[in-house]
């Protein structure tokens, strides 16, 4: 049997696994260590397959992992949203859509404190949703407008996300973050402008609400505090040289808990819980990340990546049609598989066809990510809209995930501005001198 | 039986929050000692490594014995009552992957402790850092044959 075969056989093999309910985890390893075995014979096959979970699991540079998992899950359990909500409503209030903007606006910074875009759907879906059904929001428009606003933590920094393609393509951190600033902040404006854009269509589904008043506006403002805390030692802290990735994201995780503690918003019960849910959905996490990493060793082995690579330059075609073919890819996984098993399963072959045609992986990571928003929304498996629906089960899922389509096509809009201006990811790594 | 699969998963959990605490903590007085008495700790970064393989590796057997991992759950809509089977082909590809995984990792193991191998600042016996490995990965496999013993009432969905 030919390389290519056993390539195409074991990748075959590893969708076939995955639906059929095997575990994502056991099914990378499982077809990584059976192509690997019918290429290089089983005595390597099974050397590497005993060593890759040590490895990996004590590599360093995973280690910012869970400590981010850690602040999120305290910050979620601090009742950080609520107040980060009305401190948002109090920016935008007088404005039609003000509600739907705070809550993209509260979504965008609490997701990227919280790193979970389940975590922060569920969170707003409690928070958001019932303030803007009570002033007269059309429940399927606010339901996707927390839906979609919830996938903005996936791109802002501190992402998990990011860490995850950092370890996997080999890339700075640091770097992945600034580059993510830009791009993400102007996935929130568009998000904001597609609330614009609705308000204006159907002006019923978004009701104007009463301004606030100065002073309760400042009130809200000092609410806050607490992220702009964690904000400065988990992302500022990085850039000013207090701290390296994993310093950050401990001493981020060690202020929440502090301030958690300090505010009387989290006791000894509540850190206990956090800590578990930390633990367990790290072990989750790293099994699929183990799992990448055996079907990584197999893919590089059939040369199935540098070969496509290769032929996609001799075919000659233009950079905006490999893109697009990449891009059509990542919504088709998107649409079934969780984006942190998309992006282990699928950036050893994507990043050096797309390093082929001259962009960065620094770039990639950025597109890669976005296209990984895009993935949260879509059905059938629109993971943050499942979430909203669990706990508003009134409102039809079908019309929920109409409601996100504005926002998908905000998603679209970011995209194209990625692949016609590259500079939007590359120039604040620049300017920083990173 | 489901009592004392949450009973097992609560002690590995705790254990890999010990873990979790400690690397926490560790970089933190690390971080401080360096910025106030410019004096960090010595081998931070091994026990960093030690502490997150205790992290990850204590907390896999809770991940097999709360039944959380990620599981794309399309088919069940046309397998109708075949779910079950599914599951239970998918534990028992669980037990096998999880088994080679401990039979090789303890070959490597192995061979770490004849030759004696240790961390290059510290001078830690590189064993130490296998023991969290194997202890994991067998506690993994025991917790995925626990699955895959349960009775069907016990199968409740879990899904992506």
């Amino acid at each position: 049997m030919t390389v290519a075969a056993v390539g195409i056989l074991g990748v075959g093999l590893l969708l076939l696994l995955i639906f059929l309910r095997v575990p994502i985890a056991i099914a990378l390893a499982a077809s990584g260590l059976l192509g690997y075995a019918a290429l290089d014979g089983w005595n390597t096959a099974l050397k590497m397959f005993g060593t890759v979970p040590f490895q990996l699991a004590s590599a360093y540079s995973l280690s910012v992992v869970p400590l981010f998992i850690l602040m999120g899950a305290v910050a979620s359990r601090a009742n950080m949203a609520s107040e980060l909500f009305q401190a948002a409503n109090g920016l935008f209030s007088g404005v039609r859509g003000a509600l739907a903007n705070a809550t993209i606006g509260s979504c965008a910074l609490f997701g990227a404190i919280c790193g979970s875009s389940i975590a922060t759907a569920a969170t707003f879906s409690r928070v958001a949703i019932p303030e803007m059904r009570r002033h007269g929001y059309d429940p399927a428009f606010a339901a996707g407008c927390v839906a979609s606003a919830g996938t903005l933590d996936v791109l802002i920094p501190p992402s998990v996300l990011l860490a995850i393609y950092a370890i996997v393509a080999e890339q700075s951190l640091p770097k992945l973050y600034a580059a993510a600033f830009i791009p993400g902040f102007m996935l929130a404006a568009f998000y904001v402008l597609a609330v614009f854009a609705v308000a204006w269509v159907r002006p019923d589904w978004v009701p104007r609400v009463a301004a606030m008043q100065i002073s309760q506006r400042l009130r809200a403002a000092v609410g806050m505090w607490k992220l702009g805390v964690l904000f400065i030692f988990a992302v500022f802290g990085i850039y000013l040289g207090w701290f390296s990735p994993t310093e950050a994201a401990a001493v981020a995780a060690f202020v929440a808990i502090v301030i958690a503690f300090g505010t009387g918003a989290m006791g000894w019960r509540g850190l206990w819980q956090a800590l578990l849910e930390t633990v367990f959905t790290t072990a989750a996490l790293f099994f699929i990340v183990v799992g990448a990493f055996i079907f990584a060793r197999f893919i590089v082995l059939t040369r199935f990546p540098t070969e496509l690579a290769a032929w996609v330059q001799q075919a000659d075609l233009s950079p905006v049609v490999i893109l697009a073919a990449v891009a059509a890819l990542y919504i088709l996984l998107g649409t079934f598989l969780d984006e942190v098993s998309t992006i282990l399963v699928t950036v050893p072959v994507t990043l050096p066809l797309v390093l082929g045609i001259g962009y960065d992986g620094i770039w990639f990571g950025i597109f890669v990510t976005v296209m990984c928003t895009i993935g949260l929304i879509t059905p059938p498996t629109g993971m943050t809209v499942f979430v909203i629906q669990a706990q508003h089960p009134e409102i039809p899922v079908s019309r929920i995930y109409r409601a996100t389509l504005p926002f998908l096509g905000a998603d679209l809009v970011l995209v194209g501005f990625l692949i016609a201006a590259p500079q939007l990811v590359w120039w604040l790594p620049k300017a920083l001198g990173i | 039986m489901r009592r004392w699969r949450s009973l097992t998963a609560g002690l590995c959990g705790g254990l890999a929050a010990l873990a979790l605490v400690g690397m926490m903590m560790l970089t933190v007085v690390d971080v401080v000692l360096r910025a106030v008495a410019n004096r960090p700790i010595r081998g931070t970064f091994e026990l960093i490594e030690l502490l997150l393989a205790c992290t990850f590796f204590l907390a896999l057997p809770a991940a097999f014995l709360r039944d959380e991992h990620i599981v794309v759950d399309l088919v069940d809509q046309v397998a109708g009552k075949r779910v079950i089977l599914l599951k239970r082909l998918a534990e028992l590809l669980a037990i096998v992957v999880i088994a080679v995984m401990a039979w090789q990792g303890w070959q490597v193991a192995r061979d770490t402790l004849l030759f004696g191998d240790i961390t290059s600042d510290l001078e830690l016996p590189r064993i130490w850092y296998w023991v969290p490995v194997l202890a994991g990965l067998i506690g993994s496999g025991i917790a995925a044959a626990a699955m895959a013993i349960r009775p069907d009432a016990e199968r409740h969905e879990r899904s992506q």
